[in-house]
């Protein structure tokens, strides 16, 4: 994953404090050894080398985050994806060094793509790619899955008043500062970050972003976000960011994909189903933002940006 | 008043090595309990002491089709909830490791328990017939270690050590380098294993302390030159063909004064033949360099770390190549011909070593055990190279507490 997790937590002293910390740490330390692709000997990696040639045991944790990746796609019609490693290297995300594929590449692309060329065998525990060179990557859910993780780990350690973040990205509060109804969190303005355009409270629940602004490359002017659109093999476009609160920190990660993928007028539709969840979603160019909110209760400054036509929540 | 304070923390680097596995102090007895695992047929393991090494051994088990975590044992029995939800279903547990041993449906056992406990547990699991995955250390005196020498000779019976490293895919081809003499003769082995944290693990309550915190009482634990350093001198005498033969060392406590009697940092030399040297680090209060382990020769040098190995070379000197030998460029250049600059560290790129399958070791250390479960070969790491780091780390000890050198015996034939 490599993201800095930071975890904030009320202790009498440094000492109590560390102590709560190092397990949550080390159970992310845990989940970074199963599932980054960054690291040769992970599990996600092994199964990666093996399972386009056959089937491969995996163990019960494993298999449900694959379990759940595929039930997300399956939600979201193919938005959120965890089939794009080889689309993420051919566009540069992997190392760093934003490129356009060509159309030939593409073509080949398409074939190693797709949630549905992977089989999963609960009887058996077993993972299989139905098509060769499909590349699992964890980036859309796998921080949402060692927040969980990790709060687990704190919820069993009576830890009363925390939150954790995983590189800003994905973050937990877990009961209140002490005094408080909740942690405070900020929802940047994606075309002036150090203004909030909303702020709200959590408590006992997840909030995830996704946004271009740290990832992207530029290249003749027009900028190249890292999030894939899986079905048109490319970078979102016209999408500035979104934020989403789940009680899962799992799938507020995947949710903010799946609205970052999706159309506003999908993602609207698609929240129907998620009654209880409240969503963000800011579209457009840096010259001219769109504030679309879907069960959003907290106050937005509509002074930079423009509200969606018909949004009245 | 509010005298809570807001604390933020950021995400450490921390190595899983060693086990929080508690379990039975009952005496030894010996079971006739067997059973025989046929060519195709899964294999059940019995896991004594299911802690968290012991749980990461479980978790590869799972990600071999043929291997079934069939029974497991402790002491501490919120052990079992969590193996459950590892497995994925409930497992049959046990507080007493002979009634575990007494199953008749058990083809191997696994040993994860304090390293004080190892030769117990060890010798009745192979006195009632299985094969034994044994992590590290092997014993705990030396008569321990010596005794399971003995038991697995006059037996035949395997055991295969919890010495990951030795199946690491990366770590095997670069020994297979050095022996060719890619870095000349090598003459000494710097190994580094640095942490920063305490090394406690949370205690529910204060009368588990020492049930829990094992590693950190000279009674239950070696300390770091035991649960971490024993990995290191087994890739040391792995490259230099032998055990060591004497050891110098020094512990001290200089941060963590919390009651444990084992030191919070080590630091020990070990003798090898030919004026060849190890030297052992362990820090737990600065984890700049993490664990790394470097094999300097007289041409050449190696890191190794849990993930990769990287190769490095002198200056060149003129060497005349056979008649009609082929000269073949390598790869990188940067790491086959740099130049350092007075006495300045190399500062640049090394030869990373190049490998098909780099698999998690531990399972590719679990996968193994199965292979030798079925064919009875003995393994890599077999009981002969699980003596001779235990008693490198049982004697490096006693010279550390007693700031003395000591001569390390050698293994007696059984």
């Amino acid at each position: 994953m490599g993201t800095t997790f930071t975890l904030y937590l009320y202790a009498t002293d440094k000492q109590t404090a560390d102590a709560e910390a190092a397990p949550a740490f080390e159970e992310i330390d845990r989940i970074e050894d199963l599932l980054s692709n960054y690291r040769e000997s992970s599990e996600l990696s092994r199964i990666n080398r093996e399972a386009g040639q056959g089937f491969v045991t995996t163990d019960p944790e494993t298999f449900s985050f694959l379990k759940t990746s595929m039930d997300w796609s399956a939600r979201s019609q193919g938005a959120f994806d965890i089939t794009v490693g080889q689309l993420m290297k051919a566009w540069g995300f992997f190392n760093k060094r934003g490129r356009i594929p060509t159309d030939a590449e593409l073509e080949i692309l398409r074939k190693e793509t797709g949630w549905q060329k992977i089989q999963l065998n609960p009887a058996t525990r077993t993972v299989h790619f139905t098509s060769p060179g499909i590349e699992l990557d964890p980036g859309g859910i796998g921080k949402g899955f060692a927040v969980d993780k990790a709060v687990a780990i704190l919820r069993s350690e009576h830890v009363a008043s925390a939150m954790l973040s995983a590189g800003s990205s994905t973050i937990y509060a877990l009961g209140a500062p002490p005094g408080q109804t909740g942690w405070k969190v900020m929802v940047p303005d994606p075309l002036d970050p150090g203004h909030a355009l909303s702020t709200v409270t959590l408590r006992d629940t997840s909030l995830s972003s996704a946004s271009c602004a740290e990832k992207h490359f530029i290249l003749g002017g027009h900028l190249y976000c890292h999030i894939m659109n899986p079905a048109e093999l490319r970078p979102v476009e016209g999408m500035l960011q979104v934020t989403i609160v789940d009680p899962s920190a799992t799938s507020s990660d995947a949710l903010s994909n799946v609205l970052f993928v999706k159309q506003p007028v999908d993602s609207r539709r698609f929240m129907q189903s998620l009654p209880g969840d409240r969503a963000f979603i800011i579209s457009g160019t840096k010259d001219k933002a769109v504030c679309h909110p879907i069960h959003w209760q907290d106050t937005i400054d509509q002074g930079h940006c423009t509200m969606e036509n018909g949004s009245h929540e | 008043m509010d005298l809570m304070n807001k604390v933020k923390l950021n995400r450490r680097e921390f190595v899983q090595t060693a086990s929080t596995a508690a379990a039975s102090g009952i005496l030894l007895q010996a079971f006739g309990a067997k059973a025989h695992a046929a060519a195709n047929d899964i294999i059940r393991i019995g896991v004594i002491g299911p802690g968290s090494r012991g749980q990461e051994l479980i978790r590869q088990f799972l990600h071999l089709p043929d291997a079934q975590i069939t029974a497991v044992c402790d002491i501490y029995e919120p052990r079992f909830t969590q193996v459950d939800r590892l497995v994925g279903k409930t497992v049959p547990s046990y507080r007493d490791y002979r009634e575990l041993l007494a199953r008749k449906d058990l083809d191997a056992i696994v040993v994860s328990t304090p390293v004080s406990l190892h030769h117990e547990h060890a010798l009745a699991a192979l006195r009632s017939g299985r094969p034994v995955y044994c992590e590290k250390a092997l014993g705990f005196t030396p008569e321990e270690c010596q005794g399971l020498v003995n038991a697995v000779d006059t037996s035949g019976q395997i055991l295969q050590m919890g010495f990951e490293y030795r199946y690491a895919a990366w770590i095997q081809k670069s020994i297979a380098e050095i022996q060719a003499g890619k870095i000349g003769e090598p003459t000494h082995v710097y190994a580094y294993w640095h942490r920063n944290n305490d090394w406690r693990r949370p205690v529910p309550s204060p009368g588990l302390e020492h049930l829990i915190n094992w590693r950190l009482y000279r009674e239950t634990s070696g300390g770091l030159l035991t649960e971490l350093g024993s990995h290191q001198i087994d890739i040391a005498n792995w490259v230099f063909g032998e055990q060591p033969s004497k050891v110098i060392g020094t512990t001290s406590i200089v941060k963590y004064h919390d009651g444990r009697t084992v030191g919070d940092n080590v630091q020990a030399v070990f003798n090898y033949s030919k004026g060849r040297r190890m030297f052992f680090s362990s820090l737990t209060d600065n984890a700049e360099v993490g664990n790394q382990l470097w094999i300097y020769g007289t041409e050449g040098s190696v890191q190794f770390t849990i993930e990769d190995a990287t190769f490095y070379y002198e200056p060149k000197k003129a060497v005349a190549a056979p008649a009609g030998a082929e000269v073949v460029q390598r790869g990188i250049t940067t790491g086959a011909s740099y130049q350092t600059k007075g006495e300045m560290p190399y500062r640049g790129a090394g030869e990373k070593v190049q490998v098909e399958n780099a698999e998690d070791p531990t399972l590719a250390g679990c996968r193994a055990f199965l292979h030798s479960v079925r064919t009875k070969e003995q393994p890599i790491a077999n009981v002969h190279v699980g003596f001779a780091s235990a008693i490198a780390t049982v004697i490096g000890n006693r010279a550390m507490y007693d700031e003395r050198s000591y001569p390390i015996p050698a293994m007696r034939k059984a």
